[in-house]
């Protein structure tokens, strides 16, 4: 068969730059082996590439795909819940917030100012619900 | 292309996302399926089922690798488990003592006359499944080496070398049946 010092050269043949090539092609002249071996490439890479190249899908794919797309169970709806929860977040944050402005603003010597029982009830109402929504909202969040 | 996609992804927009990657890789989906599954018209049906596959994991496609990297992930897990279950080839090499002839002897050569044409196919058939997948994408790429192991996820230097050994066998193959033609 071919020479082992051409062989390698041989297999590369097509990307093999000029003077390579033209190494290869003087030595293919004289020798028989590597000539046959050379013609034999030739054969596998122009039968193989009329096999193989351009292979492309039918032009009835795509509306096949689609027809079995519609056929297997539809996508789950994206959840309206976390941007819901995102809101309450949001609303969350500002009532602590406002709970935070509830609380400091007493320290601020202003004389008018004054707390009620009932007022700190529901201040920690809010607080304890504000907390809540956050939590939840976190939740949404680790579940993703 | 595939940041327009993952930017629908992003915004969840499964069913845009669809429409533009279905055009943009049904082929190479198809060629990667057809190199492993050595079948055109099997090829093409595991295809649609890969797309199916695709259409149902896209609201948990993370963006962790590249979208075609996924993409050609599932099409090969896919045509492997499709593989298995048909039961592998055996694989067998064309350097096997009487593989050669056998192949030749059964008729894939033919009678020796001028322009009579020797079925490479029929002895691509024989190679070890490796070599024959890396030779159909090969020649189905444009004989791109990176183009081949990016879809195959294999090295450079692996596709060469399963290249150049599976060319080496099949132009041995037909240089023996030339010979053989020449001799009867």
């Amino acid at each position: 068969m071919a020479c082992a010092e051409f062989e390698q050269l041989l297999l590369e043949y097509p990307e093999l730059e000029n003077g390579a090539r033209a190494r290869v092609d003087a030595h293919v002249a004289q020798c028989s082996g590597c000539r046959e071996f050379l013609d034999a490439l030739l054969v596998v890479d122009s039968q193989l590439t009329a096999e193989f190249a351009g292979q492309e899908v039918s032009a009835s794919f795509a509306p096949a795909v689609h027809q079995r797309v519609q056929s297997a169970a539809p996508l789950a709806r994206p959840s309206l819940v976390p941007e819901l929860l995102d809101f309450a977040g949001w609303g969350a944050i500002a009532a602590v917030a406002g709970l935070l402005a509830w609380w400091l603003v007493p320290l601020v010597p202003v004389p008018h100012w004054e707390l009620s029982l009932d007022a700190s009830f529901a201040a920690a109402g809010a607080f304890l619900l504000a907390a809540l929504l956050v939590g939840i909202r976190s939740f949404a969040d680790l579940k993703d | 292309m595939e940041q327009e996609i993952r930017a629908c992804l992003d915004q969840k927009r499964y069913q845009e996302a669809f429409e533009r990657l279905l055009p943009e890789f049904q082929n190479k989906v198809f060629r990667l399926a057809y190199a492993m599954l050595g079948d055109a018209a099997l090829a093409e049906d595991m295809a649609q089922e890969i797309f199916v596959r695709i259409w149902k994991a896209l609201p948990g496609y993370r963006g962790q690798s590249s979208l075609s990297t996924w993409i050609y992930a599932i099409t090969r897990n896919a045509c492997l488990t499709a593989l298995k279950a048909s039961g592998a080839k055996r694989e067998v090499s064309m350097e096997a003592p009487g593989v050669a002839r056998t192949v030749e002897a059964s008729g894939t050569v033919s009678l020796p006359a001028a322009g009579a044409a020797i079925d490479v196919l029929r002895f691509l058939d024989q190679l070890p499944e490796k070599h024959q997948q890396v030779m159909r994408l090969y020649y189905m790429e444009e004989k791109s080496y990176e183009e081949v192991a990016r879809l195959l996820e294999w090295p450079m230097g692996t596709v060469k070398t399963y290249l150049h050994r599976a060319r080496k066998e099949l132009a041995e193959a037909v240089a023996r049946s030339k010979m053989k033609k020449g001799t009867r």
